[in-house]
């Protein structure tokens, strides 16, 4: 009987092509724009690391001015001094903690046919390794003690692997950034999060590091971060000064493996925030964080409201289409009126005339759907040239392919029950009688 | 033509009525709102940011480890580039305007206040600063070379003189004159008298402390000093007209020549800088832009869809109509005006939709109010798209002939 | 009143020529009742088509109260139909959307006669056919017989001098074909010409004079007209 109904719905749509293009046309034309924002604002906001999201935590602690917070209403800082990322480092009190930050270093290969580039880094402690998971390729991250003595160590990415030694396991080997020579511990696998959520303060969207490098080292260097850096208070001159000063410039991450953990944690932070006040600092009443990575996509706002504007907007859009719809096809059903009367009148019941017709709106909703996923195909496309920066988020992933199809499906045999009821509430004597 | 009956006709099938009239009040909230938006970005991006724009461009550099000597290379470098053939003028400068990158302090004018009165961009640049950006002077005077000093990693105080923007300064001395005032960029060092102020610099960030007003994207300062930690050195230049990409080329070369302990950082034109800065607004120009011209693709496209539907199912009593006597033109007529009657039901609950939309978006994106114009424009837009998408079907039906009436189907 | 001289209608297609109507003549003189009758594809629909201005001829002459009607364009014959003739069809053609008063209202509103007129009108011709009470009601909700009276009161509310009639009782059982028929003829008697098609016999039987027509030729055609000395104190105008 489907099969019938299936031949009946094809060549009920070839008899009237100029309207069925019309509806299929509609419909991908709304599911397309709607599928475009709707896969950029998921991918935008979803969870970089499911399995682990709600383990790692941004430490947060209110340094700022008594006068003014860092962020209205009352936001504490997003990046911690370092006097406070040093003592919580000290204090190990997390299951795995680490403080970091970017920096800018010039990269001279020895290869001479390489000119020396100016490459992006990231200055951090081993534990970054086991939190965030980046897969190695070879070798794995250094151990504790370089932390500790400040070692000379660096990881690769894969690219810079790739471009330093064409990817040949270079563990061991040197190389040379800002004038000091490195030895390679680990070279990582190819690694990008669709959203760079361990620094959101320097750009949700940024392109990851070409090598990490030990925070102790960095500090030791006195590198200067070239992210966001923020004061409320002059620093006293020097590295020194600048090290003491109630400057946020780390972001300090911990990975606490339950709730209880994460309670422990939390009062921790309030003991160490309550000494603190007792030296003259933390003017400001206490207000420590600890927001999970999830929590912490929203709070910083990863999702700008464009994003948010354009899913709305194209929603609307896409209801207009099936409101359109609606009309053609009930159109197209009322048209046919006299043939489901005849029909009616030669036994078929209501609930047959339902399903073919339902058949019908089916199969306009998959053909719109299937054209809507390629102009969705286009739209990110479209998406990416538009925006640089979001190459990694514009993608379409099999959950957002089935989504699609199942949205446009939905979406026409919603628009096709209303048509389709009016058309089984035809009568056979009247349509046979007036004619 | 009377309205009357064809709105009692029309009532009778009321379905065909809702489900046109809302898909023409969600078009005009639709199209209304993404005008206003639109218009406001187009606006946005075609602000002045105040410098010279088209021949300039910046160039970087990155020396190699602790031994660098970033002061000397500053000072080499910039006379290197003043020296170029085509060069009208350089300066190193820590940033541009719509680099989305730079550094702000607050301003206060008393050193017993606790809140600053402004923020503000700086720009650290040199006596050439105002002439390589292109920036106009408007009262006073700009830096000169002895003026100039190195910013240190060890450097507290700020210098005894700055140049500021009009806009900052109406901000800071409203209905005065802000030169010869002193203010504080750090309330427990010295005073800076403000010396010169420019007619309109922007800073560095694209929608800036939008909570100050649209103003503050142009309050910026001018420091008389050179950046001199963390081994970067930035470079303004301005060339003679026309000549900016091969002088581009020339400077990076020569760069790259004159010192081998660092790297020369690719240069950007301000043209590039302005794309990139004001790459978000435009994608959603373009984007909105797309959504309207869709929307009305979509809805004159069902317009014609439902009126060819109209016209055939109605074929008889077309016939009918115009065996009573009806011209063909009456018929066109009869159309249109259902058109017209139909769109305008449509748009009375659009005028409401559009803003409810209009509310939402300032409710949470803080959007601002939707002028009148835009809905006056939108209200006009769709009338002549409705009476345009059925001017076919009503051609259609006014050439029905009238012996339809006398057939028996 | 319908004058028509050595009429002709083709219909053209690409491939065939087929002659509706040849060579048809046919004088009907105000305030006769005429009846034209002829099997199925005679060409008496064609006749009608073009008596009422529906359809244009090929060849002949023909004048409607004395107005020639070749070369009339679509507009001239438009407003001669809606001022001179009205129409009563087999499938009554009421537009299901309007209401009775509307339907009256439709040949008034192209004639342009003003609204207390049009009122005066409508409410006056639905009274004659017996629907004053019912002028809200939407066709749908009249039986047949009542909707081919709402159909006489909007062919007779312009004050038409010709009334076309193509088988008006065809859609009717006989109880309510009697009445209709009985309003057609109190009609004449007031003096509207009317010209009836019809394929029943006993139909034409009660008609002035019977036109049969043939293979698009009229076969039987009375040329003095047996006028029937009217009833009541109505008098027939002879042309």
């Amino acid at each position: 009987m489907f099969y019938y109904y299936l031949q009946l719905g094809l060549h009920s749509l070839k008899r009237n092509p100029l309207l069925t293009a019309l509806m299929v046309f509609g419909i991908a034309l709304g599911i397309g724009t709607s599928m475009t924002s709707l896969t950029v604002f998921y991918l935008m906001g979803s969870d970089p690391i499911p399995w682990k999201s709600d383990k790692l935590h941004v430490v947060q602690m209110d340094n700022w001015s008594v006068e003014q917070p860092y962020r209205t209403p009352n936001e504490p800082p997003d990046q911690v001094t370092y006097l406070d990322a040093n003592a919580l480092m000290q204090a190990g009190k997390a299951d795995l903690q680490t403080a970091m930050f970017k920096l800018v270093w010039p990269l001279q290969p020895d290869n001479q046919d390489i000119k020396p580039f100016s490459s992006l880094g990231r200055a951090t402690y081993t534990d970054f390794f086991a939190m965030f998971e980046p897969p190695f390729k070879y070798g794995g991250p250094w151990d504790r003690a370089q932390d500790k003595d400040h070692g000379r160590v660096v990881v690769l990415s894969s690219a810079t692997n790739e471009k330093l030694f064409g990817g040949q396991d270079s563990s061991g080997k040197k190389v040379r950034l800002n004038e000091i020579d490195y030895t390679v511990v680990g070279v990582l696998d190819k690694w990008q999060p669709r959203v760079k959520f361990y620094d959101l303060t320097n750009g949700a969207f940024n392109d990851s590091e070409e090598y990490f490098v030990p925070f102790t080292t960095a500090i030791e260097l006195q590198t200067q971060a070239s992210g966001n850096n923020s004061c409320w208070d002059n620093p006293k001159p020097g590295w020194d000064g600048y090290l003491a000063s109630e400057c946020v410039w780390i972001q300090f991450w911990v990975q606490l493996n339950s709730t209880a953990r994460k309670d422990e944690y939390l009062s921790f932070l309030n003991n160490y925030v309550g000494e603190q006040k007792k030296l003259g600092r933390f003017p400001r009443a206490l207000n420590n964080r600890l927001p999970d990575v999830n929590e912490w996509i929203v709070d910083q706002g990863v999702v700008p409201s464009d994003a948010k504007i354009q899913v709305g907007l194209s929603f609307a859009f896409l209801i207009v289409c099936l409101v359109n719809t609606i009309g053609l096809l009930l159109a197209k059903f009322m048209r046919k009126s006299s043939e489901i009367g005849l029909r009616r009148a030669l036994g078929a019941t209501r609930g047959q005339l339902f399903s073919q017709h339902l058949i019908e709106a089916g199969v306009i909703g998959i053909s719109g759907g299937l054209i809507g996923l390629f102009l969705t195909w286009l739209g990110l496309m479209a998406v990416r040239s538009l925006y640089k920066d979001l190459n990694s988020v514009a993608h379409m992933d099999w959950f957002m392919v089935l989504t699609a199809i199942a949205l446009s499906v939905t979406a026409a045999v919603l628009a096709g029950l209303f048509p389709t009821w009016k058309a089984c509430q035809i009568t056979p004597a009247t349509q046979l009688k007036t004619q | 033509m009377e309205i009357r009956p064809i709105l009692s006709a029309l009532m009778r099938s009321k379905v065909a009525l809702v489900l046109i009239g809302l898909q023409i009040a969600l078009t005009l909230a639709i199209v209304c709102n993404s005008l206003f938006i639109i218009s406001q970005r187009v606006q946005m991006m075609g602000r002045e940011s105040g410098i010279n724009e088209a021949d300039t461009f910046t160039i970087g550099s990155l020396g190699f480890g602790a031994a660098f000597d970033i002061k000397t290379s500053i000072q080499e470098d910039v006379a290197l580039l003043r020296s170029l053939p085509g060069v009208a003028d350089a300066t190193p400068t820590n940033t541009t305007p719509m680099s989305n990158g730079g550094w702000s302090t607050g301003i206060n004018l008393t050193r017993e206040q606790k809140t600053s009165t402004a923020p503000s961009a700086m720009y650290f640049v040199d006596e050439h600063g105002l002439n390589a950006f292109g920036a106009k002077l408007a009262e006073g005077r700009f830096f000169t070379a002895d003026e100039i000093t190195f910013r240190e990693r060890s450097s507290v105080d700020w210098p005894p003189v700055i140049v500021i923007t009009r806009a900052l300064a109406n901000k800071l001395f409203p209905d005065q004159s802000a030169l010869g005032k002193q203010v504080y960029l750090d309330t427990e060092g010295n005073p800076n008298t403000i010396i010169g102020v420019v007619e309109r610099m922007q800073v560095p960030w694209i929608g800036w402390s939008a909570e100050d007003g649209p103003d503050a994207e142009f309050y910026s300062t001018f420091v008389p000093q050179n950046v001199a930690f963390g081994n970067f050195g930035r470079y303004l230049v301005r060339t003679e007209p026309g000549r900016r990409d091969e002088v581009m080329k020339a400077a990076e070369a020569a760069m790259l020549k004159s010192n081998h302990s660092r790297i020369v950082r690719e240069p950007r034109t301000i043209e590039r800088i302005r794309a990139e800065g004001y790459q978000g607004h435009r994608a959603m120009t373009i984007i909105l832009i797309g959504v309207i011209v869709s929307l009305l693709a979509v809805t004159a496209l069902g317009i014609v869809g439902m009126a060819s539907f109209w016209v055939t199912q109605r074929t008889k009593q077309i016939g009918t109509r115009r065996a009573l006597g009806a011209t063909r033109g009456s018929i066109l007529r009869y159309f249109m005006t259902e058109n017209f009657v139909i769109t305008s039901l449509g748009l009375a609950l659009g005028v409401l939709l559009t803003y409810g939309l209009n509310y939402w978006l300032m409710a949470n994106y803080a959007a601002q109010r939707l002028p009148l114009v835009y809905l006056a424009g939108g209200i006009v837009v769709l009338m002549l798209l409705g009476q345009a998408a059925v001017f076919g079907p009503a051609t259609r039906a006014s050439r029905v002939p009238p012996a339809v009436a006398t057939r028996s189907v | 009143m319908l004058k028509m001289k050595h009429l002709s209608k083709v219909y053209r297609t690409h491939l065939i020529e087929t002659h509706a109507l040849r060579d048809f003549s046919i004088h009907v003189r105000e305030g006769e009742f005429v009846a034209v009758t002829g099997p199925s594809g005679s060409g008496k629909t064609t006749f009608l088509n073009i008596a009422g201005l529906l359809e244009e001829f090929s060849g002949g002459e023909f004048w409607v109260d004395g107005v020639d009607v070749r070369g009339m364009n679509d507009d001239q014959r438009s407003r001669l139909r809606n001022e001179k003739i009205g129409f009563i069809f087999q499938g009554f053609n009421l537009i299901p959307d309007l209401n009775l008063f509307d339907n009256v209202d439709v040949p008034l509103r192209y004639r342009g006669f003003s609204a207390a007129d049009r009122k005066r009108r409508i409410e006056e011709n639905l009274g004659r056919v017996g629907l004053a009470s019912r002028m809200k009601h939407y066709p749908a909700e009249l039986s047949g017989g009542q909707q081919q009276r709402v159909a006489i009161a909007r062919a007779l509310a312009g004050s038409p001098r010709l009334l076309l009639a193509d088988e008006p009782t065809g859609n009717l059982d006989s109880l309510m074909a009697r009445g209709v028929l009985e309003l057609l003829e109190e009609i004449n008697r007031q003096g509207t010409t009317i010209i009836m098609v019809t394929h029943d016999p006993e139909l034409a039987a009660r008609a002035h004079r019977n036109v049969h027509v043939i293979d698009g030729q009229v076969t039987d055609f009375d040329a003095e007209p047996q006028l029937r000395v009217p009833s009541g104190n109505a008098t027939a105008a002879v042309a």
